[in-house]
């Protein structure tokens, strides 16, 4: 499979005034399509800044990303916001939807931005949010939703143009354990559909159940850990197993082992 | 995104926050309201001035005694007591291109008839009078030659005075007793004129017109005359006339301080550069309310910029340009303006209508008020907008959305 996302030695500097803040302190890594990749870390380890850079909401101070083949470190603006529309699903802890307009408004609305007809786009809304398993749901508005509910709107949204990636920033944060499962199931359902996601995350159960998880310390990558073998047709063993040594990466693992249940 | 895709944004984003939208269009209304009454109010009065002084008669000249400074030492002259009866005689014979000079002396008195008592004025003139100022007379006859060379005791009386006076009944060949100050004189009733209206310095139907000299010699008791009226030969000799008059004048008065001639031209143009002041004058007040609705607009939008950054930040992280934010917000702001202004037209034309209709005057809109209000009103929605606009497109996505 393609190598969908490319860093090399990404740092980012926050300049605070007096202070500055090395948010990333040179961090290098590989996802290729189709992979299920937890980046997890304590809070203030720089997971954050890393999401954000590979959503391309901000730039590194240095270093480079590639993403889907294009370079989107000196991309402009306006490039960052059309790669944000194509090529990039967003799922937030906070759902971050818009509270005045319905499910299926909301998730017209990166349609809206990529210039779809509104027949056309009222037709893909209607169809993720069947396939979410809000089919009933859809002139909703948020508030009128469960928390669970609100993830799976924010879900089909993120799915609009059909991105290259997903990217969920704690997307189980803000529900009961219960609702977060089931959002994991979802997401495990679409990663097996072929959809490559990367899940940004504190919570080591999250964690579990993607197929690596990338630790995160103060800046740095500390451990690069494989649960699952990397996808693709010449991937051996079903998903869901989890042999101690998955096939040959280009970072190799510094620390191999088995987290969670 | 498309316009129509942005518009719809902005107005569903407006009737989220209903009462706020219509309060901070308030202003842009008042605004609107206000310059598109005013300039209606302008134009109205304004014809309603002007078609009262062309009613005046074509080429009518008016010479007035002017009040001369009086310098210390020096008691200043009585007014009046400058033109005489010669004087307008000798103006129609020398002054080629002046007609129908006619010596006008006014007083104001008691008329009696039957029990009716009126007080009126009573008008003493000569016959091109009926030309000069473009009056017809109804019943009877008007002041002739002949009375005037007699000094005759007879009354030609405006409409509404005649109706006044002597109601239903016929006043031709009726006695009417004028009282001025300790005189009393019989006047006989050979004319009613027709209707005519306000006009500059008074109201014609409620005069009584009699020969200037019966008015001269048994009632005023004067040798003076109050004012002239004239006419030119021409239009295009108007300026020539004046010139005439004025040169006649000041050799004969000594001073060219002690009379003001002025053609209808002049007092057209003169009236029309007072309303035309007035009206913009008005209007630019009235500006300033438009002006005051646009900084409620730009407040309110600003606000709802700071409000809504979580939002601007959701919608650039789904893909939305700078300029896609910036359209979304000046859309916002010139829809305001543009409805607060639609909404203005329409009270200010109500407005209009019952001011003209206290006014006496048509309220009319021009088209060309309420382009230039709406136009406007739109403007000042675009420039009010950008600020706040450019602020929302600035907005760092990541710090949008973390924002609280």
């Amino acid at each position: 499979m393609a190598v969908m996302f490319a860093a090399r030695d990404v740092t980012k500097v926050y300049d605070m005034g007096a202070v500055q803040v090395h948010a990333l302190r040179g961090v290098s890594f590989t996802i290729e399509g189709g992979e299920f990749v937890a980046i997890m870390g304590p809070s203030g380890s720089g997971k954050s800044t890393l999401m954000q850079i590979m959503g391309c909401l901000d730039r590194p101070t240095s270093g480079t990303v590639v993403l889907d083949g294009e370079e989107i470190t000196r991309a402009s603006d306006d490039r960052l916001a059309e790669i944000r529309n194509r090529k990039i699903g967003f799922v937030f802890q906070q759902f971050n939807l818009l509270p005045r307009l319905t499910a299926v408004e909301n998730v017209e609305l990166p349609l809206v931005y990529a210039g779809v007809g509104r027949k056309e786009r009222r037709q893909r809304a209607l169809a993720l949010l069947e396939a979410v398993g809000l089919g009933d749901r859809v002139d909703h508005r948020p508030n009128e939703l469960s928390g669970g509910q609100k993830q799976r709107v924010a879900i089909a949204r993120a799915l609009a143009n059909k991105p290259a990636v997903l990217l969920a920033d704690e997307p189980t944060g803000a529900l009961d354990t219960k609702t977060g499962a089931e959002i994991m199931q979802l997401f495990a359902q679409l990663n097996a559909a072929g959809h490559t996601i990367v899940i940004v995350t504190h919570d080591p159960e999250v964690a579990a159940r993607t197929h690596r998880i990338i630790h995160i310390r103060d800046g740095r990558i500390v451990r690069d850990e494989r649960l699952a073998p990397r996808p693709g047709p010449a991937a051996p063993g079903a998903a869901g197993e989890r042999p101690p040594h998955a096939g040959p990466s280009e970072e190799p693992a510094l620390e191999q082992g088995v987290a969670g249940p | 995104m498309s316009l129509w895709d942005t518009l719809r944004t902005a107005i569903h984003s407006l009737r989220a926050n209903t009462l706020r939208s219509i309060l901070s269009m308030l202003g842009i209304i008042i605004g609107v309201a206000a310059v598109v009454s005013v300039v209606s109010i302008g134009t109205g009065s304004q014809q309603v001035v002007l078609s009262n002084i062309a009613q005046l008669g074509s080429n009518l000249i008016t010479v007035f005694p002017a009040v001369p400074r009086g310098s210390s030492g020096r008691v200043q002259e009585e007014v009046r007591s400058v033109f005489t009866v010669a004087m307008a005689e000798e103006m129609e014979s020398r002054l080629p291109d002046v007609v129908n000079v006619v010596p006008v002396v006014t007083g104001r008195g008691l008329l009696f008839a039957g029990g009716v008592n009126v007080q009126a004025n009573l008008v003493g003139v000569t016959p091109p009078y009926v030309i000069v100022m473009n009056y017809a007379v109804d019943r009877g006859r008007f002041i002739s030659d002949w009375d005037v060379s007699q000094q005759l005791p007879v009354a030609v009386l405006g409409s509404e005075l005649a109706a006044e006076l002597f109601e239903d009944r016929d006043p031709i060949g009726q006695e009417v007793i004028a009282v001025v100050g300790e005189r009393r004189q019989a006047l006989r009733v050979v004319g009613v004129m027709a209707p005519r209206g306000q006009a500059l310095g008074g109201d014609f139907d409620m005069q009584l017109y009699l020969p200037v000299s019966t008015m001269m010699e048994r009632i005023a008791k004067t040798r003076s005359v109050s004012y002239f009226a004239a006419q030119a030969v021409a239009s295009e000799r108007a300026g020539d006339a004046v010139e005439q008059v004025r040169f006649f004048l000041t050799r004969r008065l000594g001073d060219d301080r002690r009379f003001r001639v002025s053609s209808q031209d002049q007092l057209l143009e003169t009236m029309s550069s007072i309303t035309q002041t007035l009206s913009i004058m008005l209007g630019g007040i009235a500006s300033i309310a438009l002006l005051v609705g646009g900084i409620g607009i730009m407040n309110i939008m600003l606000i709802s910029v700071t409000e809504r950054t979580r939002e601007i930040g959701i919608r650039k992280a789904l893909g939305a340009k700078r300029r896609t934010i910036l359209f979304q917000f000046l859309t916002e702001a010139v829809t305001l303006a543009a409805v607060g202004g639609v909404i203005g037209v329409g009270l200010g034309w109500v407005g209009a209508q019952i001011i003209g209709h206290y006014g006496g005057w048509p309220g009319i809109i021009s088209s060309e008020s309420v382009a230039v209000a709406l136009g406007f009103s739109a403007g000042v929605g675009l420039f009010f907008g950008i600020y706040p606009a450019a602020k929302a497109a600035r907005l760092d996505p990541v710090q949008a959305l973390s924002y609280e």
